[in-house]
């Protein structure tokens, strides 16, 4: 019941307690003050009590998208084990990786078609980048994960997080989910989630049409992507070290919690001090993720 | 007639069904230009007796005790679970093709003889019923050309038109190619074993190399499979789409049925290498066939393309079967044969509902092109649903029914990451995984560009802009597709059951349905109480806020117009980039005007590829071909009738010689 519980307050704090944390600390390197953390809770609740303006393009798929996706963000929130707490196996059979990979396959599916509905120029950039991103990183996504299940012998992301791994193909393997996630999530070096220019913008451009609670849905459905990225990176790299799975299961929990937000206050100083990548050499940036599952491959078969 | 040993009397429903499209092929001949509902009603009657069939019926044989002039082969059909399999899925795809045709058929009335349509339609499915049900080489081959000669007067359909006549050639030829290469392998097949039947043919090792490949590459030639995939792209576009979604769901898997009954089931030709030759073709007609589609702008070619994709995918399944078979692993098999098999019946439904949808927008626009389409699902919300469906189900989403086989692939990958022999095997399946996800994002490119571009946004051209919802007919076929899509993804078990039957022919073992441990149904319902609860929640936190209706935003310029949108060339840009060497992608751009540079008068940009396959392998091969037919050939058939007597003679003298050699 506990375990409900947190997972719970997981999926409704984390996510947009990372995005505050996230922005404070780019505010402050920049030395503003910047926003409250707790400003995106504020900014959630503001755009919910809105009324909304939809285009008169848009279709159903506009309206329903971000509701859909929105559901389908927290159950795989819920399934997979970012976090390091996992549903009891009487409750949930066991969340098969690629069960988590293609759930979120089908809200990025719905995430393009909404962003191409409403007829605007913007869309239409986006969602062709967002497609082009995802096939860089799903084939680096699925070797990574795939060669961990290869270790544990078995593709239950729980089983796969409960078995020791080899501290490098852990090493490896965080950093090919590191890159993945930045790039799945339209932070640095790949998008500026900051601006507003059609150059360099791939997941503002999917959601310029959004307003109102749209707006509000949306934002949190990939807040809680960005932790299930971050939180499987963070996972991952604890494990370099090997006495981590010895640790009892509270120990696990806040240490994972402490990674998520470490490569969260990580990636704020990297957005701090990189500049964003040409998009033509974006690509060259993302087949590194490709490169380190690719090896960790190699020493998962071999060994 | 005589038909003492037949359980169940499947053969008394499976003959009624024949008899029923039989009734049409003739029928057709006659009222030529009818529009009479008599043929759907019959069709669809047809159809469902096969599916009964399919459902109901038991393993058996039936020999028709006809004069016996093939020699030692008789008229024989078997039934086998795996003959079911495939009846299934040719009766599921006949019923809403006999509903969506007649709304079709009228807007192409003009340039058909839709009788003859109708006709070549119910001799397609009778041939197809006697592939997957031929007990000998002999029945197989004469079905099978029946197949191929029938389905080429459909491509024909339209012969009045120049392109349409060379692309029904192009498939002929294909299809004569493809004969030429199973003959030989039958032939020799049956010089080994002295037999036509497909029972007593128990052929290994270095004996079976010669005829395993040779039937190999005639089955290769009729799925489509990379590098014999160019026709599909040519006669699909050329056919009426009814016939497309019967052509690329079905015919093309009587290919796929032949592999497993020859290579995978029953160790009749078990070949060293074949297993391994079909992951390979396989892995690259998946990547070929879905990149190609990404290319196109006929949405018609597009999905041609991505039946390579899947042609490809079912034969990795195939593939990995037959080497579980060859290194031991009894899971590796069944887990390869059930994601064949369940690929085959997933990839029939979603994709004829694709080309249903895609039939039904030609209908209401008369357009192939995508780039003159947009906006198409306020106009067509029916049909654009149920495209968006297929488009799920086909890049495997859950809770489709794609995501259900590519699962069982996955795992049969990882089984074989698992329990490979030597490490490089282990790394070329987890490598084999990476693959397959590259060539899942690339289908999610393709249909997110295929839906985005014709359903949403603003229509790209005034057809467009007044298309109407296609009539009942064509939305119930549809409709019907799009529930299996979803029906056989939610409750896999359903089909996972009678598939488990099929997979049973490899020998005892785990059931497959042990292994597929995703509870989709609770997902699902988990999924619509969180969506329902988050509507409510946001209707009643905003609730006295007003919902306005607004333009899109055009930053400041002016009317928002269609041209503003993106383009399917350039939605696919950045992904066709990325893979440009492998079809030399240039894009050309054009500026004119004074200050060109920032002020262009006139601007155009081309795109251009080269599929090499085509421009460096088949041009040469086919003018090569020509060179000598008009030099060489021309000599020896010259039109002398003493030149041809002279050949006579030689003829008989050798058959002389062979007679008296003995």
């Amino acid at each position: 019941m506990i375990i409900l519980l947190l997972i719970i307050c997981n999926i409704l704090f984390i996510p947009l307690l990372l995005i505050g944390v996230i922005n404070k600390i780019k505010a402050l390197l920049q030395t503003r003050v910047g926003a409250p953390v707790l400003q995106p809770f504020y900014d959630i609740v503001k755009f919910l009590r809105k009324g909304e303006t939809i285009s008169e393009t848009a279709s159903w798929v506009f309206i329903w998208t971000p509701r859909v996706t929105l559901g389908i963000g927290i159950m795989a929130a819920a399934l997979v084990p970012w976090s390091g707490l996992q549903l009891p196996p009487a409750w949930w059979p066991a969340t098969n990786l690629l069960l988590a990979l293609y759930l979120l396959g089908m809200s990025k599916f719905l995430g393009m078609l909404a962003a191409m509905d409403t007829g605007s120029a913007f869309g239409g950039l986006g969602a062709s980048r967002e497609a082009t991103i995802s096939v860089l990183v799903e084939p680096a996504l699925l070797i990574g994960l795939g060669s961990l299940a290869v270790g544990a012998g078995s593709m239950d992301l729980a089983a796969i997080y409960a078995h020791p791994m080899h501290p490098l193909v852990a090493a490896l393997i965080g950093a090919a989910l590191l890159i993945a996630a930045l790039a799945e999530l339209s932070r640095m070096p790949v998008d500026d989630p900051t601006t507003h220019l059609e150059l360099t913008m791939v997941h503002e451009a999917m959601i310029l049409e959004n307003s109102g609670r749209n707006l509000a849905l949306t934002e949190y459905a990939v807040a809680l992507r960005s932790c299930i990225y971050f939180g499987l990176a963070a996972q991952t790299l604890w494990r370099v070290w090997p006495g981590f799975s010895e640790q009892s299961s509270w120990m696990q929990y806040l240490a994972g919690l402490g990674g998520l937000f470490a490569l969260g206050i990580a990636v704020a100083i990297a957005e701090g001090v990189l500049v964003k990548l040409n998009w033509r050499r974006v690509p060259n940036f993302l087949i590194l993720a490709t490169v380190f599952s690719l090896c960790a491959a190699l020493l998962a078969v071999t060994r | 007639m005589d038909i003492p040993d037949i359980p169940g009397g499947f053969a008394y429903w499976c003959g009624a069904a024949l008899f029923a499209w039989l009734i049409i092929t003739v029928g057709g001949l006659y009222l030529r230009r009818s529009h009479s509902l008599f043929f759907p009603i019959c069709f669809a009657l047809g159809s469902l007796l096969i599916l009964l069939c399919a459902i109901l019926g038991t393993t058996g044989t039936v020999a028709l005790p006809l004069p016996s002039y093939l020699g030692d082969a008789g008229i024989t059909f078997t039934n086998d679970p795996l003959s079911r399999w495939f009846l299934g899925i040719i009766g599921l795809v006949g019923i809403p093709v006999a509903g969506f045709s007649p709304g079709y058929f009228r807007h192409l009335q003009e340039r058909i003889a839709v009788g003859v349509v109708w006709s070549g339609l119910a001799l397609l499915f009778i041939s197809m019923v006697g592939v997957v049900l031929s007990a000998n080489a002999i029945v197989f081959m004469v079905a099978w050309e029946l197949m191929a000669l029938s389905s080429f007067l459909l491509v024909a359909s339209e012969h009045s038109s120049r392109h349409i006549r060379h692309a029904a050639l192009v498939y002929l030829g294909a299809t004569r190619a493809g004969t030429a290469f199973l003959m030989a392998g039958f032939l020799w097949a049956h010089q080994l074993t002295g037999s036509w039947a497909f029972a007593d043919w128990h052929l290994t090792g270095v004996a079976a190399i010669g005829p395993a490949f040779l039937i190999l590459l005639g089955l290769l030639t009729k799925a489509g499979s990379w590098p014999f995939h160019l026709w599909l792209p040519i006669a699909h576009p050329a056919a009426p789409a009814p016939v497309s979604a019967v052509m690329s769901g079905v015919m093309i898997k009587t290919a796929i049925y032949a592999m497993i009954r020859l290579f995978v089931i029953g160790d009749h030709l078990s070949a060293p290498y074949l297993g391994v030759v079909i992951l390979l073709l396989g892995a690259i007609s998946a990547f070929w066939g879905v990149l190609f589609a990404l290319l196109q702008h006929d949405l018609k070619r597009l999905l041609a393309y991505s039946s390579v994709e899947n042609i490809g995918i079912i034969m990795m399944g195939i593939g990995i079967a037959i080497v579980g078979r060859e290194m031991a692993l009894p899971a590796l098999a069944l887990l390869g044969l059930g994601a064949a098999l369940l690929h085959t019946l997933n990839h029939a439904i979603f994709k004829s509902l694709l080309f249903l949808g895609c039939g039904a927008v030609d209908a209401q626009t008369h357009l192939r092109d995508v780039e003159y389409m947009g906006g198409l699902l306020r106009r067509m919300p029916w049909t654009g649903a149920g495209f968006i469906v297929g488009s799920a189900a086909i890049c495997s989403l859950p809770p489709m029914n794609g995501f259900v086989s590519e699962w069982l692939l996955y795992n049969g990958f990882f089984e074989l990451a698992l329990h490979g022999p030597t490490a490089i095997v282990r790394l070329g399946a987890i490598l084999l995984m990476g693959w397959l996800a590259l060539v899942g994002a690339l289908a999610l490119a393709t249909f997110t560009k295929a839906v985005g571009v014709v359903f949403l946004g603003l229509p790209r051209s005034a057809a467009a802009e007044k298309a109407v919802e296609a009539d009942k007919g064509m939305l119930a076929a549809q409709l019907a597709l799009a529930v299996c899509c979803a029906l056989f993804g939610v409750l896999a078990v359903l089909v996972l059951q009678p598939l488990g039957q099929v997979t049973a022919l490899l020998g005892p073992g785990k059931a497959l349905a042990t292994y597929w441990t995703i509870p989709l149904p609770l997902l699902v319902i988990l999924l619509v109480t969180l969506v329902a609860a988050i509507t409510l929640g946001v209707v009643w936190l905003a609730r006295g806020r007003k919902t306005e209706r607004y333009i899109t935003w055009e930053c400041g310029f002016g009317t928002l117009n269609a041209r503003m949108q993106y383009s399917a060339a350039s939605f696919a840009q950045p992904i066709v980039r990325l893979f440009g060497g492998l079809y030399h992608y240039v894009m050309r751009i054009d500026r004119r005007g004074q200050n060109k540079r920032h002020f262009p008068d006139e601007m155009s940009a081309e795109m251009t590829h080269e599929p090499y396959l085509e421009t460096r392998v088949y041009s040469p091969l086919l003018s090569g071909i020509r060179r000598l037919a008009s030099s060489f050939l021309l000599l020896l058939q010259g039109g002398s009738i003493h030149q041809y007597l002279f050949y006579m003679l030689l003829v008989l003298a050798l058959l002389c010689w062979v007679g008296v050699r003995g």
